[in-house]
C-alpha cells in the first residue's frame, strides 16, 4: 500500500465553530493520507467531525490551521482561478439522503447537467446531452429518464442520480458522505455494487464516510476511526477490524451487532470510558505501531498497546 | 423463549386496505400470526413490506384512509379489528399495547419537562396521583437507567442526547403498563454504542416487567441481538415465521435467503454482494401467486399463479414457498448463504 501514490494529504487539519466563548473545535489535529485509487473509510458516531473532514475537503468548511494537499498542490485558502476550478471539478460528493439533496423542482436532465453548465464543460448541446446519458447509462438508468422529476424514482434510484451528478463531471475523487444510509438492505447492496463498479471502471478514489461498520469493513482498503473530532486509529482496514488497538475502536467495533443469534447471545459489549487516559500528565501523539497502523496514544500506553498487540500476533 | 405459552394476541386472516386518489392499495394480504406471551418477535422487512401497518392496526393508529376489510385481531376475547370508536381503542392503547418509534426527536413534546410528559402518563394510566404519580416517576427514569433523576425530572427534551430521549420514550411507554411492547426501528436513529444500550436496556426490561415485544426492524444484526421469533414480511404478506435460528440458518423462502446474502457481512472484498433484482410489486395491482416470484430466480411456474400455502419445516418454522412442495425440484440455497448455514450450524452444536 505505502508504494501508492498519495492523492489527498490532510496534514494537521483544525476546524473551529464559531467564536470567542461559542467556540467549538470540531476538528483538531487530523492528519491522514488517501492513496490513488483506494477506499478510505472514515467512522465515528453523530457529532465526531467525520463529515466536517469531508467537507472541509470539498473546501465547504472553513480550514483554521493546517492544510490540505491535493496532488501535493494547496486546496484550501487563497487559491488561483485555474486551480479552483481544476479541483471543483475533480473532487465531487455523494450525498446522504437522496429525497433531500435533488433539486424537487428540476428535471434529473437539468440536474446531471447543472455542474457541467456551471464549469463551461460543453462543446455544444449535443455534447451536453451525451453526457446526461452516458451517465445515466452508467448508474443502470435509463436515459428516458432524463425528462422525469425526482419525485418519480424510488430512494434507490435517487441515489443514482446523486451518484450520476457527481459522475458526469468526471471526477478523480469523490467524497461518499453516508451514502447508502437512508436506503433499504437490498437496495443498499445493488448501490454498493454500483460503486464498486464505477471505481474499477473510472479509477476513482473514494473518502467513504459512514457509521455502518460492517458497510466500512466490506468496501474500504483502509480505515480512520474518529472520536470528537480526533482521528484515534487508522490501519488497514482488516487489520483494523480483527486488532483494534485503541479502546474506542473497541469499543465500537463490540457494538456492532452481527447477523448471528448464538454470537450475540454471548456477546459483551465493551464501554469506553474517556477517563482512563492519563493525557493531563502526559498528552498524546499519533504513533505508527506497526506498518501502516497508527494509534492515538501517550508513551505509557503506547508501552501497553505494542505488548498487547504482540500477544495478539502470537495467538 | 418459552413457546410452550399461550398467544397473546392472534391475528387471523387479517386484509388491510389503504384508498388513495380513487385506487385501493392491498397493504396487508391475509396475514395470520401468533403473539406469544413473554416472547421476542421481529418483523423483518424493507420499507412499504407493511409491518409498521400491520402494528398499527394492532393500536388502531391506522390512517385514515385505511382500514381493515377483512380478519380478526384477537386480544382478551375481544376482536379488535371490529373497533369502530376512540373510546374502544382506549381501552387498548397504552394500557394494553404501548408503542416506541423511530425518532426520540419528534416523539417528544418539545415545551413541556419529561417528567411531565412521563407523569401524564403514570396519571392517566396508573391513576396516581401527587407525590405517588411524582415517586412512580422517578422510579420509572431510573428503570431506563437515567442518573439525578430529581435534576432530569426537570428537564427539557432539547436538554437530552439522543439516546437519553429514546430512555424517556420507553419510560413513557412503561408508565402505561402495557403488556405488549411494540418497537418500531427504536434504535435506527441512534449510533452504535447508544443502539447497544438500548438494545440491553429493552432486554432488561422485558424481563422486569414481563413484557411481550415486538420489534419492528430492517436491521438482521438488531434482530439476531434480541429476537426469539422472526417474522420476514414482503408485500404485505408473511412468507416466512421461525425461532430466531432457524430463520438466520436453516431459512426456507428465497426472499430470506436474499435478504441474508445482501447483507455486507456475507459478503468477500473486491467482490460482487449479492443483490435482489428488480423492484417489490405495486400493491395497486392484484398479485398473483408469489409476490416475490418476479425477482426470484429459483421461481417455479406455480409461483406465478397460485399462492403457496405455509409449509411446516419444524413445529416453529413455516415458510410460504412451493420449493417446500415434496413436488418441487430440489433447490440448494447459494453458495455465499451455505457457507453460512454450516457456521451456524456449528454454533448450534457448541451450545
Amino acid at each position: 500500500m505505502s508504494h501508492k501514490d498519495v492523492l489527498v494529504e490532510v496534514k494537521n487539519l483544525k476546524v473551529v465553530f464559531g467564536k470567542g466563548k461559542n467556540k467549538f473545535i470540531a476538528i483538531d489535529d487530523v492528519s491522514f493520507d488517501i492513496f490513488k485509487g483506494e477506499t478510505f473509510g472514515l467512522v465515528g458516531e453523530s457529532g465526531s467531525g467525520k463529515t466536517t473532514i469531508g467537507r472541509a475537503i470539498m473546501r465547504i468548511n472553513e480550514v483554521r490551521e493546517g492544510q490540505i494537499l491535493y496532488h501535493g498542490k494547496k486546496l484550501n485558502g487563497k487559491i488561483s482561478k485555474e486551480w479552483d476550478r481544476e479541483i471543483t471539478q475533480k473532487i465531487q460528493m455523494i450525498f446522504q439522503d437522496p429525497m433531500a439533496s435533488l433539486n424537487e423542482r428540476a428535471k434529473v436532465d437539468y440536474i446531471i447537467s447543472e455542474g457541467l453548465i456551471n464549469t463551461k464543460n460543453i462543446k455544444n448541446e449535443a455534447d451536453r446531452q451525451q453526457k446526461v446519458r452516458n451517465a445515466l447509462l452508467n448508474v443502470g438508468l435509463l436515459p428516458e429518464f432524463s425528462s422525469r422529476f425526482p419525485h418519480e424514482f424510488s430512494g434507490g434510484q435517487r441515489q443514482r442520480i446523486g451518484i450520476a451528478r457527481a459522475l458526469v463531471m468526471e471526477p478523480e475523487f469523490i467524497i461518499a458522505d453516508e451514502p447508502i444510509s437512508a436506503l433499504d438492505v437490498s437496495i443498499r447492496a445493488q448501490v454498493l455494487n454500483l460503486l464498486a463498479n464505477l471505481q474499477q471502471q473510472n479509477d476513482l478514489t473514494y473518502l467513504f464516510i459512514a457509521h455502518d461498520l460492517s458497510v466500512v469493513r466490506f468496501i474500504t482498503d483502509r480505515t480512520a476511526v474518529i472520536y470528537k473530532g480526533k482521528i484515534v486509529e487508522l490501519a488497514e482496514t482488516e487489520k483494523l477490524f480483527t486488532n483494534p488497538i485503541h479502546p474506542y475502536t473497541r469499543a465500537l467495533l463490540s457494538a456492532v451487532p452481527e447477523p448471528n443469534p448464538y454470537k450475540e447471545r454471548d456477546k459483551v459489549v465493551e464501554i469506553y470510558d474517556p477517563s482512563q487516559h492519563r493525557y493531563d500528565i502526559q498528552p498524546p501523539s499519533f504513533f505508527e505501531i506497526e506498518e501502516g497502523h497508527f494509534v492515538l496514544a501517550n508513551e505509557e500506553e503506547l508501552e501497553r498497546y505494542r505488548t498487547s498487540l504482540k500477544m495478539e500476533v502470537s495467538k | 423463549m418459552t413457546q410452550t405459552n399461550s398467544p397473546i394476541l392472534t391475528i387471523q386472516n387479517l386484509v388491510i386496505k389503504f384508498t388513495l386518489r380513487g385506487r385501493v392499495l392491498m397493504a396487508i394480504r391475509n396475514i395470520s400470526l401468533d403473539l406469544y406471551k413473554g416472547e421476542s418477535l421481529a418483523i423483518v422487512g424493507e420499507s412499504g413490506s407493511g409491518k409498521s401497518v400491520l402494528m398499527k392496526s394492532i393500536m388502531g393508529l391506522l390512517d385514515k384512509n385505511g382500514h381493515i376489510d377483512q380478519g380478526q385481531i384477537l386480544y382478551n376475547n375481544q376482536d379488535l379489528a371490529q373497533f369502530r370508536t376512540e373510546r374502544e381503542w382506549l381501552s387498548i392503547r397504552g394500557k394494553e399495547v404501548a408503542m416506541v418509534t423511530q425518532d426520540p426527536m419528534t416523539s417528544l413534546n418539545p415545551l413541556k419537562t419529561i417528567g411531565k410528559q412521563i407523569e401524564e402518563c403514570v396519571h392517566l394510566h396508573q391513576s396516581l396521583k401527587g407525590k405517588a404519580a411524582y415517586e412512580e416517576t422517578l422510579k420509572l427514569l431510573k428503570d431506563v437507567g437515567i442518573y439525578d433523576v430529581e435534576k432530569r425530572y426537570k428537564q427539557y427534551p432539547h436538554e437530552f442526547s439522543g439516546g437519553m430521549r429514546q430512555r424517556i420514550v420507553i419510560a413513557i411507554a412503561l408508565a402505561c403498563k402495557p403488556k405488549i411492547l411494540i418497537c418500531d426501528e427504536p434504535t435506527t436513529a441512534l449510533d452504535v454504542t447508544i443502539q447497544a444500550q438500548i438494545l440491553q436496556l429493552l432486554k432488561n426490561l422485558q424481563q422486569k416487567y414481563g413484557l411481550t415485544t415486538v420489534y419492528i426492524t430492517h436491521d438482521l444484526g438488531v434482530v439476531a441481538k434480541v429476537a426469539d421469533r422472526i417474522a420476514v414480511m414482503y408485500a404485505g404478506d408473511i412468507v416466512e415465521v421461525g425461532k430466531t435460528h432457524e430463520i438466520f440458518f436453516n431459512g426456507k423462502h428465497p426472499y430470506t435467503w436474499a435478504l441474508i446474502s445482501s447483507l455486507p457481512q456475507l459478503g468477500s472484498k473486491g467482490q460482487q454482494l449479492y443483490s435482489i433484482k428488480g423492484t417489490p410489486p405495486n400493491l395497486f395491482q392484484e398479485i398473483k401467486g408469489d409476490a416475490f416470484a418476479p425477482r426470484n430466480q429459483y421461481a417455479l411456474k406455480i409461483d406465478f399463479v397460485e399462492r403457496p400455502p405455509f409449509f411446516q419445516v419444524s413445529d416453529t418454522h413455516y415458510a410460504r414457498t412451493w420449493l417446500l412442495d415434496p413436488l418441487a425440484p430440489k433447490v440448494e440455497p447459494p453458495e455465499a448463504l451455505q457457507e453460512f448455514f454450516a457456521e451456524g450450524r456449528r454454533y448450534a452444536h457448541e451450545s
